[in-house]
């Protein structure tokens, strides 16, 4: 390759502003521009470090690679999983490179906000979150090392109830202004930027509600009929069927693909042809969508 | 494009498995006719199309696999060029015979014959895939007719493909798809200008034969019955030897019942057309039939072909009766029930003249003629021909095609004329092919391996690194007069301690000649040189053996040194070995070197050197025969020749001097110190010299025969075997040197192993009394000497690279294998060439001679010819045991081993006088034959007298010369 | 001499009817696998090789954990289904780790271990059949599903074998040429600087004959280089077209 500056490549077959590169592959050798993630320099040249996309934001390029573990940003929101309960902190698997941190001080404690943690508290840790336990939270900071520091000092993170997990890579999850979505359906879907997707039952939470000492950390879920139980499935299987196809996720791609699928059978779904075809009409409205 | 292969094949283990292969099917592949436009040319295109009467328009022959191995003897002709050979015969062909594949392949390689080969098999429009329903075979023909369809329609018959089958139904089917085919016999016999190829068509569906429906051998099993019969035990397979003496009667060295023995087969019908060498497959007969070997001397010559072969065959039969009914002690005897692999070779020898029936007379009629192999243990074969009458008291080469079960004798085919029956040329060709020495002249491909500056080599400073510069030391080296290829020289000094350095410079031949090249190639197919009386067929190129690595007086060489330090009692303190350059002072022969040891006042370095070489070399001999060496003595002679190298003028004994001891005592310190050298460094795969100790049973007879003479032989250890010859005196100091030669005759072979394949305590080389020997000193010469060259110089770290194939145990076992097979079969060539030129210089003589028995059997007795160095077998009644109506005088006494007739004994050791003379080759002759007869001790019928014989012999060449007068007269 | 089998015709042609300096057919796919973050499957001839990646991850082991970097883990294994006969399968074949871990120490030196302090990449190679040359597609096959991964690298790891037989240099055996004592040579080079990062040899062959051969199988790592790329560069064009739009 001897191309040595960003010019797009014009990709024949549908014209898509992609500039594809792979692992040692010169990006560009103008020195002015700033190396980001993915890239490495060599002799005064940038050079990839991935497979993916060249992203040029002013002078920093980087590469985004198209299929990667979860590489957090300070603000996402994710969902993940307790792995382990440890000194004033939970370790949470969250489809990252490390499990992320979550201080016992990042989370809300049960009577009132602004409450100082104590040591019976710490000794009650696994009473709010134990092993296995599922939760959303938000990327706080990171450490030295990268791992992340997560915190749940929000009223809508905290303990996940009356749904399930799904999980897909982390690259389909599609940054938007909000990530936790009440669809027509009724459902409620939490978009982890991690990859990991909530998908349960709505219960909207009365202010009144959330101050209750149980009501933050309790593990009992609401009874949920078995109507509901099959909505939340299909849901799940219709972001299943996205993921399948590598497309990317968001509430909108949801609702057309849930639409898309509604005349099939929630096992059904995930059948070659029909998720296949659930895709491409979920697509084409989109796609139409935006032209409007 | 890919095509997978698939294919079911089952494991030795008998488990069933499937095998992919990946099949590349290419457009890369072109047809290499010169005069096709379509494909790009190519060097080795077939050019020239020929025609013939059958085919009047240009073509090219295409072969079939079945055609190329039958007919091989007719394609090698150089009547065939520009020949098409597919992919698909080669692969059938090397699956059915490595040794016709690699003669094919030689064909092919020859650019003037331009054959060329069309990989078919991989070109993606002539590769077909094996139907449902058909045999691989069926496969392989439509395989090779789709090929020749498709130069066909690629040069749109410009010139042609003909494919050439003897396979009926396959030119049935070409004849369908319009290709043009014909039979062997059709296409070569319309071929013009060459009428001699039709006879060397190989008679495959020669149905003639069948005619005689009289005698028939029993049914092969086929191969899955043997390998059942294998199997279960019923059988057991072994290597078909047959006896030297009587070609009736065969063993089998082979695992039987658990256990390693020679089974004897005996009888026609039981060899059930087993030809020497054949891997056969046998079962044993019940104890009640077993038979007793006969301990005759059977010549087949004697059976003229007059008779009807009936009758001959009833003749023998009736012989083998008395042998049998004379019979006291069976030996455990099998019969052949099939065949495993045949061992044919191409065979020299003469047709049976009785055979040819001169009334048709005119060539062009084909007749069936007998021939006789010189190997007497070959029967003979049926041959048909147009030429017989020409062929006719020629050295011919014949190949077996077969035999089948209701011929008595095998059907072969003329392969090529040697010559003349007695031409020294043509028989020394003979004395090769018959032991096998491959000596054509070096290929072109062998010489460009040689060094590019030719005789005006000479050594470079940039040889000399890694070596030790001797070129200032007195080296002289000292061989037998006319030597060319010297491998050795010595030299020895003084230290300033008083101790004496001696250095062993053996030619470097590993320096010219590299491992896997093709002069290595070359020189390891022939493993040695062989010396025939007149000849030497050398196993490196000349310009190698007998200049740039010959050590000659005042050049520099190079050369692989042994040092020693020596105390004066010739003990060595110190060794080291070398590389180096050398520069010899003085090439002397063993007599020049005896002079200057004889003359004390000679005084110059080399002399001086040449004397304390010759004290230490006492000292050393007396070590060694201290631990039990053996001298033991063969009866050779040297023959004298006329200038050009022509007939036996005499013949000379060789005679050994000091020189002679001084030198081999050298070759021995060296070959035993590089053993232990090389065996250091290379415990699992040196190449090593062993000679066992022969089983005392070998030396019983011999030890019975010389108690009779007051003499005991004690064979325990080599030691005591050594003492005891040289206690063995008697009046007759021949007597000694008779027995050396007899103890001769009981030791094993000395072999070439490889280290890793015999436990140490067997290296023992009995005849020299070490515990360790290899051959070092005659690279030039022999071929181990050129790997233990090798090894040794990557053992003194000399030579830093090497391949694996040097270390290799499995490689090397094999290649001491081969060697050892050459080495055998160039003493056998060298020992026949010396009976050649024996009989050449008995020729015309008669002669009356001194000789001592050395063999009594129950028809005669052998005798050594001092003078000569010849042995003869002397018949115990005067008509050669052809009329047995005569009966002899003498009577066997198998418990004395002795002939007995009146007062007259015949036993071992017993001297008498004999008469010598040659008689001349006749029709079936397979050479002219030393004829032995006894002059005294007088026995009435079987004593001669020598002028009785040359008044006969006188008579007889009047008679002939008077038989041709008449003859002429007839014809005029 | 002729009882062995000829490894290449005088003709030029190999057994399987290829040229001495051709590879053979080449097939890849990469994602292959839902679960984990990288795969690949490649057919080398006859050769088939499933590769998986998982990581950077939170390791298994504490054990193994090392702080400034990442650690990799590589598990080289071999079906017993895939050679012509079954082999029973030893549990842990030393010469299967070997392998692995020869894998291993290859790709420390490419890939960015450093920017995964704490975490771990664990490599699982599993050739489905075999017809020569298994450890050169193991690790194309690992090149490609790293790359499928998204772990950084520096460049790619190509892979590809030479033997040296009858004084030329063959390229890419088969098993029937293995198993004929060629000696052979496995080359894994890193194409853009031209490095060779892995150098297997387990029969002798003469030094002088060493040269030619690693040539030759450089050039056969170019040729998989270019194999490789092609693929990836398909790859990545469709996932962006989904993925991003």
């Amino acid at each position: 390759m001897d191309q040595d500056d960003i010019e797009m490549e014009i990709d024949g077959e549908d014209s898509l502003d992609i500039h594809v590169v792979t692992p040692g592959e010169v990006v560009t050798r103008d020195s002015a521009f700033m190396r980001g993630h993915g890239t490495y320099t060599e002799d005064e040249t940038l050079v990839a470090s991935l497979a993916g996309v060249v992203d040029r934001v002013n002078k920093l390029i980087s590469i985004k690679p198209l299929r990667t573990r979860y590489n957090g940003e300070i603000g996402d929101v994710v969902v993940g999983r307790i792995t382990e309960v440890a000194q004033k902190r939970w370790k949470v698997d969250m489809n990252a490179r490390q499990d992320g941190v979550l201080l016992l001080s990042s989370v809300n404690l049960p009577g009132g906000v602004q409450r100082r943690k104590n040591e019976s508290d710490e000794l009650q840790m696994r009473t709010f979150f134990a092993e296995g336990d599922m939760l959303s939270a938000e990327v706080q900071a990171f450490f030295q090392d990268g791992a992340a520091s997560l915190h749940t000092r929000s009223i809508k993170y905290g303990k996940l109830r009356n749904g399930s997990l799904v999980t897909v890579p982390s690259a389909l999850i599609k940054r938007t202004k909000s990530h936790f979505v009440t669809l027509p359906c009724g459902v409620d879907v939490i978009l982890g930027l991690n990859g990991y997707i909530w998908v349960a039952k709505h219960v909207p939470i009365s202010p009144e509600q959330a101050n209750q000492p149980d009501a933050l950390y309790h593990n009992d879920n609401e009874p949920i009929a078995d109507q509901e139980r099959e909505i939340i499935a299909r849901v799940s299987n219709t972001i299943l069927a996205l993921a399948k196809h590598n497309n990317f996720i968001n509430d909108t791609m949801i609702v057309y693909a849930y639409e898309a699928g509604s005349s099939h059978r929630v096992k059904d779904i995930l059948k070659p042809d029909i998720s296949q075809e659930i895709v491409q009409t979920a697509r084409a409205q989109f796609q139409e969508a935006q032209q409007h | 494009m890919l095509k997978n292969k698939a294919f079911v094949r089952k494991t030795k283990r008998g488990t069933v498995i499937k095998v992919v292969k990946e099949h590349y099917l290419r457009d890369d592949i072109y047809c290499e006719v010169a005069t096709c436009t379509k494909c790009p040319s190519s060097l080795n295109a077939v050019t020239t199309p020929s025609t013939t009467k059958l085919v009047p328009s240009p073509h090219h022959i295409v072969p079939d696999t079945n055609v190329l191995y039958h007919q091989i003897d007719v394609l090698e002709h150089a009547a065939f060029t520009d020949v098409i050979i597919l992919q698909t015969v080669l692969q059938e062909l090397k699956h059915r015979s490595n040794a016709v594949y690699a003669r094919a392949r030689t064909m092919i390689s020859d650019p003037k014959r331009r054959f060329i080969v069309f990989c078919n098999e991989h070109h993606r429009d002539t590769y077909v895939e094996r139907r449902a329903d058909e045999s691989p075979n069926d496969r392989n023909d439509r395989a090779i007719r789709t090929a020749v369809a498709w130069y066909n329609m690629h040069l749109d018959g410009k010139p042609q493909a003909v494919l050439i089958t003897d396979d009926a139904d396959n030119r049935r089917k070409a004849e369908v798809d319009k290709i043009p085919a014909y039979s062997t016999q059709q296409y070569v016999a319309s071929m013009q200008g060459h009428p001699d190829l039709v006879d060397m068509i190989a008679a495959v569906e020669d149905s003639n034969i069948a005619a005689e429906e009289r005698f028939a051998y029993p049914e092969h099993l086929s191969n899955s019955q043997i390998a059942a019969g294998i199997r279960s035990g019923a059988f057991f397979q072994g290597k078909l030897s047959i006896s030297q003496n009587n070609y009736l009667e065969g063993s089998v060295f082979a695992q039987v019942d658990k256990e390693e023995r020679t089974v004897m087969i005996i009888g026609r019908k039981d060899l059930n057309r087993g030809i020497h060498g054949d891997i056969v497959a046998l079962q044993m007969l019940p104890e009640s039939q077993w038979k007793r070997p006969v301990g005759v001397i059977l010549e087949e010559e004697q059976i003229e072909g007059q008779k009807d072969e009936d009758e001959e065959e009833k003749a023998e039969e009736s012989k083998m009766d008395v042998e049998n009914g004379a019979a006291n002690e069976t030996v455990p005897t099998a019969k052949i029930v099939g065949i495993i692999k045949r061992n044919w070779r191409p065979f020299c020898g003469t047709i049976e003249k009785a055979s040819v029936s001169s009334a048709a007379s005119g060539l062009t009629s084909q007749q069936s003629v007998f021939f006789w192999a010189m190997d007497k243990k070959i029967p003979k074969i049926r041959i048909r021909t147009r030429q017989a009458e020409n062929l006719v008291g020629r050295r011919i080469i014949v190949a077996i095609d077969g035999w089948v079960r209701n011929s008595l004798f095998p059907s072969g085919h003329f392969v090529r004329t040697l010559g003349e029956v007695g031409d020294r040329a043509t028989e020394t060709e003979v004395v090769l092919l018959e032991h096998d020495v491959p000596f054509a002249p070096f290929s072109s491909s062998v010489l460009s391996f040689l060094p590019a500056e030719g005789e005006d080599w000479i050594v470079q400073p940039e040889h000399l690194a890694g070596r030790i510069d001797f070129r200032h030391l007195d080296v002289c080296s000292i061989d037998p007069p006319g030597c060319t290829d010297i491998d050795d020289a010595l030299h020895c000094r003084q230290l300033p301690n008083g101790n004496l350095e001696v250095g062993v410079h053996i030619a470097d031949v590993s320096h010219f000649v590299k491992p896997e090249n093709a002069m290595d190639m070359e020189a390891r197919r022939r493993g040695t040189t062989v010396y025939l009386v007149n000849k030497r067929i050398d196993m490196l190129p000349s310009l190698l053996g007998t200049n740039l690595c010959s050590l000659r007086s005042n050049v520099d060489r190079l050369a692989f040194s042994c040092i020693w330090e020596m105390k004066p009692d010739a003990t060595v303190v110190n060794v080291k070995y070398t590389k180096s350059v050398i520069r010899s002072k003085a090439s002397l022969t063993y007599d020049e070197a005896q002079m200057r040891l004889d003359d004390s006042k000679l005084n110059d370095p080399v002399t001086q050197g040449i004397k304390a070489l010759n004290q230490l070399a006492k000292k050393l001999r007396a070590n060694r025969m201290e631990a039990g060496a053996l001298t033991l003595a063969s009866p050779e002679v040297r023959f004298k020749l006329e200038e050009d190298q022509q007939d036996p003028v005499d013949v000379e004994l060789k005679e050994l001097k000091d020189t002679n001891a001084l030198v081999e005592e050298f070759m021995l310190l060296a070959n035993i110190w590089v053993a232990k050298k090389v065996y250091e460094a290379f415990p699992e795969s040196s190449m090593l010299r062993r000679h066992p100790k022969p089983p005392a049973a070998n030396f019983e007879s011999l030890q019975k025969a010389v108690g009779e003479l007051g003499i005991t032989l004690d064979v325990t250890t080599s030691r005591a075997l050594a003492d005891s010859l040289n206690n063995a005196t008697t009046t007759d100091p021949y007597i000694n040197k008779l027995i050396r030669i007899l103890t001769t005759r009981c030791m094993m072979q000395a072999v070439y192993f490889c280290s890793g394949t015999v436990p140490e305590s067997d290296f023992w080389h009995y005849g020299l009394a070490t515990n360790i020997y290899t051959h070092f000193t005659s690279p030039i010469r022999r071929y181990s000497d050129l790997v233990v060259h090798r090894l040794l110089s990557v053992a003194i770290g000399y030579e830093k690279a090497y391949t694996s194939d040097l270390v290799s145990k499995e490689k090397l076992s094999e290649l001491s294998d081969v060697l050892n097979y050459r080495h055998r079969m160039a003493q056998q060539a060298s020992r026949s060439s010396v009976e050649l030129f024996t009989n050449m210089f008995f020729k015309e003589k008669l002669l009356q001679e001194d000789a001592y028995v050395i063999r009594v059997l129950k028809n005669g007795f052998s005798v050594l010819i001092p003078r000569y160095g010849i042995e003869g077998y002397v018949y115990a009644s005067l008509n050669d045991s052809k009329d047995s109506s005569e009966p002899s005088p003498f009577v066997y006494d198998g418990e004395k081993n002795r002939l007995i007739a009146g007062t007259v004994e015949i036993k071992l050791f017993a001297k008498c006088s004999v008469c010598v003379f040659v008689e001349e080759a006749g029709g079936a002759a397979r050479r002219s034959k030393l004829v032995v007869r006894l002059c005294e001790p007088w026995v009435p019928g079987v004593s001669v007298r020598l002028d009785d014989i040359r008044v006969a012999r006188e008579q007889d060449q009047l008679e002939e010369k008077s038989g041709k007068v008449v003859k002429k007269a007839k014809r005029v | 001499m002729a009882a062995r089998l000829e490894i290449v015709s005088p003709e030029g042609l190999r057994v399987d009817g290829r040229r001495p300096a051709e590879v053979r057919r080449v097939l890849t796919r990469t994602g292959v696998l839902s679960q984990a973050d990288g795969s690949a499957y490649i057919e080398q001839g006859n050769t088939k090789c499933l590769a998986a990646v998982y990581g950077p991850r939170e390791p298994v082991k504490r054990a193994g954990v090392l702080h400034d970097r990442a650690t990799i883990n590589v598990e080289y294994n071999v079906s017993s289904f895939s050679s012509g006969e079954r082999r029973a399968k030893l549990r842990r074949d030393r010469k299967l780790l070997e392998i692995g871990l020869m894998i291993k120490q290859t790709f420390e030196t490419v890939v960015a271990t450093t920017s995964f302090p704490r975490s771990e990449i664990d490599i699982y190679l599993q050739i489905l059949q075999t017809d020569g040359g298994a450890v050169h597609t193991a690790i194309n096959a690992a090149t490609l599903a790293l790359i499928d991964a998204g772990i950084p690298m520096t460049d790619y790891v190509c892979a590809c074998s030479a033997g040296f037989v009858n004084d030329q240099a063959i390229l890419d055996l088969n098993f029937l040429e293995e198993s004929a004592d060629v000696p052979t040579l496995t080359v894994a080079l890193l194409p853009k600087s031209g490095k060779i990062s892995m150098l297997g040899l387990e029969s002798r062959l003469h030094i002088d004959k060493l040269e030619p051969v690693i040539a030759l199988a450089s050039d056969g790592c170019m040729q998989m280089k270019d194999t490789l790329d092609e693929a990836i560069r398909i790859s990545t064009r469709n996932l962006a077209k989904t993925v991003l739009h």
